[in-house]
């Protein structure tokens, strides 16, 4: 039953999903919600390996989390279900493809739906930044003195970083890696 | 000249294994593996399905190379391409995946992944900013990301407000068509 619920949940992501890789993961938070597959504390370390090995970040993370879920069977599920609807869509998008381009209703759909999904990665950055940043649950056990003070700042280096030049994403994930191994030898001297 | 299944296969799998840093660099990839290389397709050819891969469903980079494969070879050629992309990925994230609480005890990783986590926040809001630029153009559509957002927030299933927006997109060629009539 798991399998056949992974499948329908991974499908529906695909279905649903627009905006790249990380515009999975709103659905993923939600599913860790609804099912339980995962914690969110889970899903952020799913997120920062994903977002180091190679491939989209996207399907990283739904085979990770297909794994987490159900084994190796699990994250084959996972794969394959999120980027059924897409293959589908593919090949009927190829068949009419002019069609496609210049349709209305397609451009009214894309002038609802972007802001729609740039609202929900806002969320999701929005949300990181509290659980990984803030160390923030909930109104009642927040604790100041909780906060992450050196994310903080690090968050603060690489937001300044990223207005003054706009590089290649893989500087930012270099630079908070090696923040992470400093951070890990300072602590080993101090 | 037929291309073959096997050599559109094996430059996906070299593509999937490149792609680091999340799907973004799909593109000058795909230039320089089906354009340069090969002259399978042109350019323009490529940035267009990469366009057209932001508007279907799904994730971008596998979008945009299954339509590459699709006009090399068709349906089959769309799924080679499309395996191919997700192998080398696949594999990793399997090998990380089995030692990944042997990989979480050590405490380099959890700080490697410590720093990851923030920069990861970063390149959503550039995602964000860049989504922002050609989405939020008018007070219509700044009332749409205010409500989405705050229904994100709320709990609300991602997938009823994309079908929400869906909906609401609809019904706004509808009421365009009407009133140009």
């Amino acid at each position: 039953m798991t399998f056949l619920l992974l499948c329908f949940e991974f499908a529906k992501i695909g279905l649903f999903s627009f905006g790249g890789g990380y515009a999975t993961l709103p659905f993923l938070y939600h599913m860790s919600e609804v099912y339980g597959w995962f914690s969110s504390n889970e899903l952020s370390q799913m997120l920062a390996v994903s977002s180091i090995t190679p491939g989209p970040v996207g399907l990283n993370v739904a085979t990770f989390a297909g794994f987490k879920t159900a084994g190796i069977l699990g994250s084959f599920c996972a794969t394959m279900s999120i980027m059924l609807p897409s293959f589908f869509f593919v090949l009927l998008v190829s068949k009419m493809l002019k069609k496609f381009k210049d349709s209305p209703v397609l451009n009214s759909i894309m002038y609802t739906l972007r802001p729609v999904c740039a609202a929900m990665l806002a969320a999701v950055a929005f949300r990181l930044f509290l659980e990984s940043v803030v160390k923030f649950n909930n109104f009642s056990d927040f604790v100041f003195n909780n906060v992450d003070f050196k994310a903080f700042l690090l968050f603060v280096i690489l937001l300044i970083f990223s207005l003054k030049i706009k590089k290649d994403p893989l500087i930012y994930l270099a630079f908070g890696a090696i923040a992470g191994i400093l951070l890990h030898f300072g602590h080993l001297f101090a | 000249m037929k291309i073959k299944l096997s050599e559109l296969f094996f430059v996906c799998v070299k593509i999937g294994a490149l792609l680091l840093g999340g799907g973004y660099v799909i593109v000058p990839l795909l230039v320089s593996e089906f354009s340069e290389k090969r002259a399978w397709l042109s350019r323009e050819e490529i940035i267009d399905f990469y366009a057209m891969g932001q508007c279907i469903p799904g994730i971008i980079a596998p979008n945009t190379i299954m339509l590459a494969g699709y006009k090399l070879r068709g349906k089959t050629g769309a799924f080679c391409a499309l395996l191919g992309l997700t192998l080398a990925p696949f594999v990793a994230i399997l090998l990380i995946a089995s030692f990944v609480s042997l990989l979480l005890k050590s405490v380099v990783v959890n700080d490697i992944f410590w720093g990851v986590n923030v920069a990861v926040i970063i390149l959503i809001i550039l995602t964000v900013k860049e989504v922002w630029s050609v989405s939020i153009i008018d007070k219509l559509t700044m009332l749409f990301f205010l409500t989405a957002f705050f229904m994100c927030i709320f709990g609300i299933s991602p997938a009823i407000i994309i079908l929400l927006a869906v909906l609401l997109g609809t019904l706004r060629a509808k009421f365009l068509k009407g009133e140009a009539k």
